[in-house]
């Protein structure tokens, strides 16, 4: 039996918090009236202490919580690997930085914290014990273009098996499982003067799995812009599909998922999601035993829609999972 | 070419924030505030190119210094701050010596701020240390306040 809650990630409001029309009170107030029951955050974008909690910050944390009702569910914490100048950051120095992370998450009551899977398999082998020391539970994400099988998602799969901590596993972003192009690109392109033809040339290309250089050039001798070759850059990287996801490797990795980002750019007023095929994924997660939280992932900052998508998206979802 | 990407979000020199800064009664320089326009924030040490022209024309790097978390740096340290973060909702104040200051009236401020994206390597590519980048730059022009 699952037991699925719905929570909001705060970096679905960018927008608003950037340009300041919304403070961090703001943002979590939204989320708790939508109707979430947590929310996470992205360290470096909304943490005013980052990459550590001041008690001041940690207070003011507590008394927006408590005040609006609202779990602080997920640190999503970040590998900046390329911190230096000089040189990467060695696998020491990134265990280290993750190890921070981990303390971070801890102090602010989370249970849940987000791994960029630039740290590295061995790294993330190596976190077990720390993971499990301040009680906090490290997910890799699994984001567009990689699936829950592909090859560099494998090697976390087997570090999460063979050191058999419950405390590894990952975070999966519903992007992964795109079946149709990226609307808010689409629709941008055909703005910028792509014609529509060659847009759906290029989305052919896709589905017919045509390696990108070879997609390229046949775009490129049909006449294709800068327009369509925009669009086409998001099709074969972090807005890719497919037209069979990887639906049976999310069922495999699912005693490993610990957390989901409900990812999503357009939701219409059928509650349709315009490329992420809702219906289907959310049956797999009811039928599994996951017990945790998808939060609500808006990701087209600037379309300025971020309020009313993200109150469709937790509609869609209870009305999918019939909550 | 170096592969880039930019996100803009907000202006990244700030609206009326030009003024003549004084010391002993003198004007000695000016100052204004910049934003970071991006989705997340950044360590300093991120920061790869940074050039002021005013008024058309370049300001020595070492006449500039970068105030950010109640400290003011220089420009040459940038580089060595690993453990210095640009929050996204904080302007970081950058101020000129100049002596005189400036003129009276509107002044033509560009930023060209170009920072390393410490996570996102550049596609393709196969060598250790090779970012995308962030164009974080802007310009403005501004009335300077005495």
């Amino acid at each position: 039996m699952s037991n699925i809650k719905l929570g909001v990630s705060l970096y679905s409001f960018t927008d608003e918090y950037v340009k300041g029309t919304f403070t961090l009170e703001d943002c979590i107030r939204t989320a708790a009236e939508f109707g979430a029951e947590g929310f996470e955050l992205v360290g470096t974008q909304m943490l005013p202490s980052y990459p550590y909690v001041s008690d001041k910050v940690l207070n003011e944390f507590k008394a927006m919580t408590n005040h609006y009702g609202i779990e602080f569910v997920s640190y999503g914490a970040n590998a900046d690997r390329g911190l230096r100048s000089d040189r990467d950051l060695t696998e020491e120095e990134l265990l280290q930085s993750s190890i921070i992370d981990l303390k971070t998450a801890n102090k602010l009551g989370c249970k849940i914290m987000r791994a960029q899977y630039l740290i590295g398999p061995s790294v993330f082998a190596k976190l077990a014990p720390y993971a499990e020391a301040y009680g906090v539970k490290v997910g890799i994400e699994i984001h567009n273009p990689e699936t829950p099988t592909s090859p560099n998602i494998q090697k976390f799969t087997e570090v999460i098996e063979k050191t058999g901590s419950p405390y590894l596993g990952f975070v999966t972003d519903f992007g992964t499982f795109a079946t149709r192009p990226n609307k808010p690109h689409w629709d941008e392109a055909l703005e910028n003067g792509a014609p529509l033809e060659l847009l759906e040339m290029a989305a052919q290309l896709r589905y017919d799995g045509v390696p990108m250089m070879e997609a390229r050039q046949r775009l490129l001798e049909t006449g294709a812009n800068g327009a369509v070759m925009g669009a086409f850059q998001g099709m074969y990287g972090f807005v890719t599909f497919y037209n069979e996801p990887d639906y049976e490797g999310l069922k495999q990795i699912m005693p490993h998922v610990i957390h989901f980002h409900g990812k999503f750019h357009y939701i219409d007023e059928n509650l349709e999601e315009a490329s992420i095929p809702y219906d289907k994924i959310l049956p797999i997660i009811q039928n599994s035993n996951f017990d945790g939280y998808i939060v609500s992932e808006y990701e087209d900052h600037l379309s300025g829609r971020a309020l009313e998508m993200t109150k469709r998206h937790l509609q869609m979802e209870r009305k999918i999972l019939n909550k | 070419m170096a592969f880039s990407m930019k996100l803009p979000f907000v202006d990244v020199v700030c609206d009326e924030s030009l003024k003549n800064t004084y010391v002993n009664g003198e004007k000695l320089g000016y100052e204004f505030q910049i934003r970071l326009s991006n989705y997340r924030g950044h360590f300093l040490s991120c920061i790869e190119e940074f050039v002021v022209t005013v008024d058309g024309q370049v300001v020595n790097s070492d006449d500039i210094t970068f105030s950010l978390n109640e400290k003011e740096f220089t420009l040459r340290q940038l580089p060595s701050l690993i453990s210095e973060f640009w929050n996204l909702s904080d302007p970081a104040t950058i101020s000129v010596f100049a002596l005189g200051g400036l003129t009276e009236g509107e002044h033509h401020i560009d930023v060209k701020m170009m920072l390393r994206i410490p996570y996102m390597a550049v596609p393709g590519s196969k060598k250790e240390h090779d970012y995308a980048q962030l164009d974080s730059c802007g310009s403005k022009t501004l009335l300077v306040r005495d």
